[in-house]
């Protein structure tokens, strides 16, 4: 049959030379930059002590230090090969969180091997190479994530998964955040339970007032627009200026009711601050709220009240369950909002991670203030994946 | 069964229902026929209350719903509207079952309920029963929205332009299946269309709505008998009102007795205008006409049919 070669000719071409996703040279050129960062701003720096500004410091010629390094650079050379492949982009992103983790434990063995020969005082910190390298891969990681239509998870959980293991491993001990971390492991526990009191408490708050308010809403024009006009108008104010608004009225309360200090109530302290928070909450979960307790078209409403559903009825059978998706997506992002916001609280004395923060912009100690940082970020990340898997989970469901 | 007693519903200076008096006999199809606007969601709705009268009041079986619990009412009346609007995450069983469950029947009786009202609808009930609503064609479902109106077998239907959403084949499918489910079933039917052939091929009795206004009501052929007047006339269309008197009469009201060996053969209960059209496709001036219970069988003439009154 003189056909079937001119189709296998035909067909080969499309399967053997896919063209590369548009991605590509992205994340070709971020990866490769991920390897010079390295060598031009260097990865390691050493202080004499915790007070004194580092230097950078020559990597250690050792085995380890070798591995690491040499596995760093095949992942990163293996990211930008697998991103000529649209198939291959969830792969590439695996292997830009792998380079990222060969770094960290480069790093991590080569601060051992410094700080052996130095002082017990001396501190060996990551320089401003390993911090680009790890923006660089995070953003290739995003690129791939972007040519699957997607968001990193690949990468995020690996990133995460890597960051665990070598931090079980012990590898990572030597770093100065990890003997800062260690010094102050309880105080940073302790804020982060404080940042989680907060952020929670005032989510729960805002909660309590937007979900009566939006059901009302609903049916009272009225008060539709003069609800979303408040929520709307606290946005605009700053929230550091919103505590210390809230500050006089609180501290007025108080002197007028003292037995209300025992709950924790004042014009500083945890107080104002959940205050402050939860009305920034509003505008997300009420739009939310809304939106999603309207997602129902008037004509289901009409059937509905056709066949003798109360409004109660309506509420619960239609527009909980078909808006419950909008009304996550509000609840994601107040929460993630929260846990940012909640890093104010430290100015008016509420506590939490940004105690830790300030601490260290006020001493210059980058350490410390990556020690409120990071688990803030985590902290975002879980509520955000928790809601985002939750929403997942409802559009699949029934 | 219902009636509406010098009714109104303003909305502003507008009215939309107009002082409208209508008796809906037990048993029977009546059809609101009225452009858009004219008010017939309107006064439909009053009946079971999604709109309040703002004048007169309307009864149900001689009482005043005014004076009945709204939802209590509702689960008793059954209500099909033109977007269907079953609820998009309940399977079609589920849906079927909303009123019942209202009701509170055993689970068992249910099932049972649904099986019985799918076949009367004409879907076989294991391929559908499971199905979500937008795994339904526009006919299937609608077909599940009447399903689901009649679940708690209630004595009266209201329908807001059902089929109108439909294409012209599967609406004339739905309205055997009507009119079959009626003379089955016995219900009092109340059905808003705009559409005049719809209103002929399935009205007992005709409400002609203009602005609000009632301006005709009565029998089909009563109404088209000689030449309608001024509203009626506009919405039946000048042109075609003749043709449309036609859809009103039966054919055997104009049979003769005679020899119909070899003519193309009518359905007993056939209109007028259906013979017509079968003259007109068969390019045979005579039909014949099948004898039935109380009718001997017949021969139909063009030239009969042409001076029809
Ligand atoms: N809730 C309302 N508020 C104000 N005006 C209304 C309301 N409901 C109906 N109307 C007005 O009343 C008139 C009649 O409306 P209705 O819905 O009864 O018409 P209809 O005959 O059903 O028309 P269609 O065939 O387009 O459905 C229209 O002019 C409409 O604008
Ligand atoms: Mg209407």
């Amino acid at each position: 049959m003189p056909s079937q070669p001119a189709a296998l000719a035909a067909r080969l071409p499309l399967t053997g030379t896919a063209p590369p996703p548009r991605e590509a040279m992205a994340v070709a050129t971020l990866s490769v930059l991920a390897v010079l960062a390295p060598l031009v701003l260097g990865v390691l720096s050493l202080a004499p002590n915790r007070l004194l500004s580092p230097r950078a410091a020559a990597m250690p010629q050792t085995a380890g230090v070798i591995i690491c390094l040499g596995l760093f650079l095949g992942f990163c050379l293996g990211t930008a090969l697998l991103a000529r492949r649209a198939a291959w982009l969830g792969w590439a992103e695996l292997a830009a969180a792998l380079a990222l983790c060969a770094l960290l434990a480069g790093i991590g063995v080569a601060a051992g091997e410094v700080l052996r020969d130095a002082s017990p005082a001396a501190r060996a910190t990551p320089a401003a190479g390993f911090w680009m390298a790890m923006l660089l891969l995070a953003l290739a990681a995003g690129c791939c994530a972007a040519g699957r239509g997607g968001t990193p998870r690949n990468f995020m959980v690996a990133v995460v998964l890597g960051f665990g293991l070598l931090w079980a491993a012990g590898l990572l001990g030597n770093l100065s955040v990890a003997r800062e971390a260690s010094a102050r492991g309880a105080e940073i526990r302790a804020a982060a339970i404080q940042h989680l009191g907060l952020s929670g408490s005032a989510l729960l708050l805002a909660l309590a007032v937007s979900l009566p308010l939006s059901l009302l809403a609903l049916r009272h024009r009225k008060l539709e627009a003069a609800l979303m006009g408040v929520a709307n108008g606290f946005q605009v104010v700053p929230s550091i200026a919103l505590f210390g608004l809230l500050m006089g009225p609180l501290g007025a309360l108080v002197s007028w009711a003292p037995g209300l200090r025992d709950w924790g109530v004042g014009g500083i302290g945890p107080a104002p601050a959940v205050l402050g928070i939860a009305v920034y909450l509003l505008l997300p979960l009420c739009s939310a709220f809304l939106a999603g307790l309207r997602v129902v078209p008037p004509a289901l409403i009409d059937a509905a009240r056709g066949q003798g559903l109360t409004e109660a009825g309506i509420l619960r059978r239609l527009r909980i369950p078909l808006g419950l998706g909008v009304m996550l997506g509000g609840l994601r992002v107040a929460a993630v909002q929260a846990i940012g916001l909640a890093t104010l609280a430290a100015l008016i004395g509420g506590g939490g991670l940004g105690t830790l923060v300030f601490q260290g912009i006020g001493q210059l100690a980058t350490d410390l203030i990556l020690l409120g940082v990071l688990p803030m970020v985590a902290l975002s990340l879980l509520a955000d994946g928790g809601c985002a898997a939750l929403q997942a989970a409802l559009e699949r469901g029934p | 069964m219902i009636r509406f007693e010098g009714v109104s519903r303003r909305y502003g200076e507008q009215a939309a229902v107009d002082r409208v008096t209508l008796e809906v006999p037990r048993g029977s199809i009546c059809v609101l026929l009225g452009e858009s606007g004219s008010g017939k969601s309107t006064l439909m709705r009053m009946v079971n209350r999604l709109v309040e009268p703002s004048a007169g009041r309307v009864l149900v079986d001689g009482r005043d719903v005014a004076g009945a619990d709204p939802e209590e009412l509702r689960r008793g009346i059954g209500y099909v509207i033109q977007s269907v609007g079953l609820f998009p995450h309940w399977r079609v069983a589920d849906n079927i079952a909303t009123v019942p469950r209202l009701l509170g029947w055993e689970p068992a009786r249910i099932a049972a309920r649904v099986e019985t009202l799918l076949e009367l609808v004409g879907l076989e009930a294991t391929l559908f029963r499971d199905r979500f609503p937008h795994e339904l064609s526009g006919g299937q479902a609608q077909r599940v929205g009447l399903a689901r109106a009649l679940a708690a077998d209630p004595p009266l239907l209201l329908m807001d332009e059902p089929f109108s959403a439909l294409d012209p084949g599967t609406r004339r499918g739905l309205q055997v299946a009507l009119r079959e489910i009626h003379a089955e079933t016995g219900k009092t039917i109340l059905f808003v269309t705009h559409d005049v052939e719809e209103a002929l091929a399935l009205a007992d009795r005709l409400a002609v709505l203009d602005q609000g206004q009632l301006v005709a009501q009565g029998r089909p052929a009563a109404l088209l008998e000689g030449a309608a007047q001024g509203p009626v006339r506009r919405i039946f269309g000048e042109e075609s009102l003749a043709f449309h008197r036609l859809a009103t009469l039966p054919a055997r009201s104009l049979a003769r007795v005679g020899d119909a060996d070899g003519l193309p053969m009518l359905p007993a209960d056939a209109t007028l205008k259906q013979a017509l059209m079968l003259m007109l496709s068969e390019n045979s001036a005579r039909l014949a006409l099948p004898a039935e219970a109380g009718f001997g069988g017949g021969t139909l003439h063009w030239t009969d049919l042409v001076t029809a009154r």
